[in-house]
């Protein structure tokens, strides 16, 4: 990755130019996200114990200890209520902070840090790679690649995530 | 510092002057010729309008002046203390609290003044002003009474001199108090100080413009003096003349600060004056929190050290970690001692309060206060303020009779309102009791019928004060009626919904005729708790041990169902079940299997719930962490705490479940 990174930084003289957005790329399954390297703290390996919350929305797995801090966990894959395996051994918690407060989103794998052009970033269809359009900040081509990137605003503020727990009870 | 810390220590001081102010108008009131009282009263009044200037607030400056006029008048007996004039006064301060809360909003700006300005300005100019004390204001003068000056001249001798040093400070200097200290501080090693005006006290808690003089006996040359107060900072100008005694006026009665009397009983006078200083330093609470947080912190990596060094069994190791646990223990309650304030804070304003309710009401009541140096953590003391005004209000309100009510039924004219704070273990009590005419049961239980709170078999089992205590259901006291007759009730339910926010408790007591008791319970502080751990499945969880009232073990075969619920008998009564997966949705709890339950009776007013657990671990102290707004409003969830192997417990709050 530290290589990627480097060569990355050759890219970036090279369209030192043009502004750029710095983004940690993850995977969901198959698929890739990226957030805005700004709002992301940490990543971490979630080696200990997740609390789980009675009662809480169903996309919260639970909370964890971070240096002192409680810290939410949310599911992403539950949150856009993709259906997928279990976590696996690549499994991280990127910390994200969302109007001022930690959020700890779970995702499959942290797959690189990259660094793009703001103008490779489109506005979002309708649905992308089954994820909803009000979850999602644009997407971006980057050579065959297609990055989806997260609103993370919206992806995970608790009042939307209300809303989207009613929903799925009343689907239920 | 920045700017905002500067407002912030302004608004501060605003608050404890313009607080002093309205407890010294009332002393005023009740001793109306006591100059000392007045001083005091124009200290503040000049203090504040000092800073606001500084602080570039000038509606809040114009009306201290305006005060101070009066305040000037008044000292210097031009003007007679009339019950209109402390009305007046206790006005102008209404006015400086409205402009005071309207800074941080950035309001202060936009507030009407005109009206008190010229109520005001109506005294102070009715009267004519001598021209002499308006000179002495303006126009600092170093004097001494005859027997000053007999002390000062034994001690004069062919080298040592006395010398009048005037020091101006800078007019934008922000700590006066501190430089004039500092330069009392540098002249102290270069000689005696005789005298100085305003006083050294004065000095240091900054009841002074911008100059001051001070009388130095040294031997030292004088420009040596004025160069090494030169380089204090802020200082703008310093003029010292060596002076000779005899030819200055004699003061007539005691102004500024005398010190060589002091200085020929007590042999340590520097002390002795430094003591009447308070060391104390200002600190955000935020910063205050941080370091609560960090000995939490320290206190979570004890834990696990001490499970490390217990497994390693080595000597040395293990006695360093007793040690660190010593020291630990001490800094935690250093810590919490540091955010410890007097109840006084909060009683200080009841009072004014206390006084405007009952002249409105053409009532009489003494206020007793007891306790006040009750010490509470500061954000406790934060959030009981509105509670108790709240409290009180409803004693004055409809508690205590008027004096011709009170003299039919042959009480004393002058109601008694007493308010009261102790320390009791780690909780504080505060207690509100009038003499007044009780709470009506029947009237209490009459409506808690008619709106469908209680059943009459519910309320023919319940105790007198049960019944009572009926007025903190919500939505109670929005009866109009209830508040005619019964006379409590106006927003009890949001009362006891603070109180309860913070971990306590409040119950009420009364006697037909004889008068009502509330009592406020409350944890000495937020941060850390007692709690009872326990275990539901492979879960754990702490319950706060203020909301446990006893555990108890049941057998099976003492269980029964009653319309669905489960229910045992506890001391004669039902006590209705509830086993906690089901309320935490816990899948792998195992209690339904044993056939000895333990059970956690948890509290709720006068209702009580068993919880059924798998097993009570041990009772623990813990630091309160808030789960965050994310997951913040869970029912039955009042925060997470740290376990000793880093992983996180909820602390439940079990009162509403059932």
């Amino acid at each position: 990755m530290e290589e990627n990174i480097r060569e990355k930084g050759k890219e970036r003289e090279e369209v030192r130019d043009e502004e750029l957005l710095q983004l940690v790329l993850f995977r969901l399954g198959d698929e890739e996200f990226g957030v805005n390297i700004l709002q992301a703290r940490e990543i971490e390996k979630l080696d200990q114990g997740l609390t789980r919350v009675p009662k809480a929305p169903p996309f919260v797995e639970g909370v964890i200890n971070l240096r002192g801090e409680i810290i939410p966990i949310v599911d992403l894959r539950k949150r856009f209520g993709l259906t997928l395996p279990p976590l696996g051994y690549d499994s991280r918690v990127i910390i994200v902070e969302v109007r001022g407060a930690p959020v700890g989103m779970l995702v499959d794998a942290v797959v690189e840090i990259i660094r793009i052009p703001v103008s490779a970033v489109e506005p979002p269809p309708p649905i992308t790679k089954g994820v909803d359009a009000q979850y999602l900040a644009g997407v971006a081509k980057v050579g065959d690649r297609l990055i989806v990137l997260l609103n993370l605003d919206k992806a995970l503020s608790p009042e939307e995530s209300q809303e989207l727990a009613e929903a799925e009870l009343g689907d239920a | 510092m920045e700017i905002s810390d500067y407002l912030r220590v302004f608004m501060d001081e605003c608050q404890e002057h313009l607080q002093s102010l309205n407890s010294a108008l009332l002393e005023l009131e009740s001793h109306p010729g006591n100059a000392e009282i007045l001083n005091s009263i124009f200290r503040s009044a000049h203090t504040v309008k000092g800073a606001s200037a500084t602080m570039g607030f000038n509606k809040m400056a114009s009306v201290t002046h305006a005060m101070e006029d009066i305040l000037g008048l008044l000292r210097r007996g031009d003007l007679e203390v009339t019950p209109e004039i402390i009305n007046l006064l206790f006005d102008a301060v209404d006015v400086l609290e409205v402009l005071a809360r309207g800074i941080p909003e950035g309001r202060e700006a936009d507030i009407e003044i005109t009206g008190i300005l010229q109520r005001l300005k109506e005294y102070s100019s009715s009267e004519q002003k001598t021209p002499t004390a308006k000179d002495r204001r303006r126009k600092l003068d170093l004097r001494y009474t005859k027997e000053e000056k007999e002390q000062i001249k034994e001690r004069l001798t062919e080298t040592k001199k006395l010398y009048h040093i005037h020091v101006f400070l800078k007019e934008d200097c922000l700590l006066k108090g501190a430089r004039a200290f500092m330069i009392l501080r540098e002249v102290e090693n270069m000689g005696e100080i005789a005298k100085t005006i305003p006083s050294a006290k004065e000095l240091e808690d900054e009841q002074f413009r911008f100059d001051f003089i001070i009388g130095l006996l040294s031997e030292e040359p004088v420009e040596k003096v004025v160069a090494a107060i030169e380089k204090v900072l802020d200082v703008e100008k310093v003029e010292g003349t060596a002076v000779s005694i005899d030819e200055i006026p004699d003061e007539r009665r005691g102004y500024g600060d005398f010190v060589l009397q002091e200085k020929k009983e007590a042999d340590e006078p520097a002390q002795s004056r430094l003591g009447t200083t308070s060391l104390t330093v200002r600190v955000d609470i935020r910063k205050l929190d941080e370091l609560m947080n960090l000995v939490a912190e320290l206190v979570i990596n004890r834990g696990r050290l001490e499970q490390i060094s217990s497994e390693l069994q080595n000597r040395e190791l293990e006695e360093s970690v007793e040690t660190l646990n010593r020291l630990l223990l001490r800094l935690q309650d250093d810590v919490l001692q540091t955010r410890m304030v007097a109840v006084e804070h909060v009683f200080s304003r009841f009072p004014r309060l206390v006084r405007d309710l009952t002249r409105r009401a053409g009532k009489q009541v003494d206020l007793v206060i007891t306790g006040a140096d009750t010490e509470l953590d500061r954000t406790v003391i934060d959030e009981i303020g509105d509670p108790l005004v709240h409290i009180i209000r409803n004693a004055l309100d409809h508690g205590i009779e008027a004096p011709e009510e009170r003299r039919a039924v042959g009480k004393p004219e002058t109601g008694r309102l007493e308010v009261n704070a102790y320390q009791a273990g780690n909780q504080v009590i505060i207690t509100v009791s009038d003499d007044g005419k009780g709470i009506d049961r029947e009237k209490v239980a009459r409506v808690a019928l008619n709106k469908g709170y209680i059943t009459e078999e519910k309320l023919a089992e319940m105790s007198e004060e049960e019944i009572i205590n009926l007025l903190f259901l919500p939505g109670f006291s929005t009866s109009e009626k209830v508040t005619d007759v019964s006379g409590r009730g106006v927003g009890m339910d949001v009362v006891r919904e603070r109180i309860t926010a913070l971990g306590g408790t409040v119950r009420v007591t009364s006697q037909r005729g004889e008068g009502t008791t509330v009592t406020i319970q409350l944890p000495l502080t937020l941060a850390i708790i007692q709690t009872l751990m326990i275990e539901v499945g492979s879960e754990i969880y702490a319950i706060p041990t203020t909301l446990v009232e006893q555990t108890i073990s049941v057998n099976r075969n003492e269980i029964h169902r009653l319309h669905q619920q489960e229910v045992t008998t506890w001391r004669g009564e039902v006590l209705p079940l509830v086993r906690l997966q089901d309320v935490l949705e816990v899948e792998d709890a195992k209690n339904l299997e044993y056939d000895e339950l333990d059970v956690v009776i948890v509290r709720n007013g006068e209702r009580r719930l068993g919880c059924v657990v798998d097993t009570l671990l041990r009772p623990q102290d813990v630091v309160i962490k808030s789960l965050g707004d994310y997951l913040g409003s869970i029912p039955g969830i009042a925060g997470a705490t740290i376990l000793g192997d880093g992983r996180v417990a909820l602390i439940l709050d079990l009162r509403n479940v059932a």
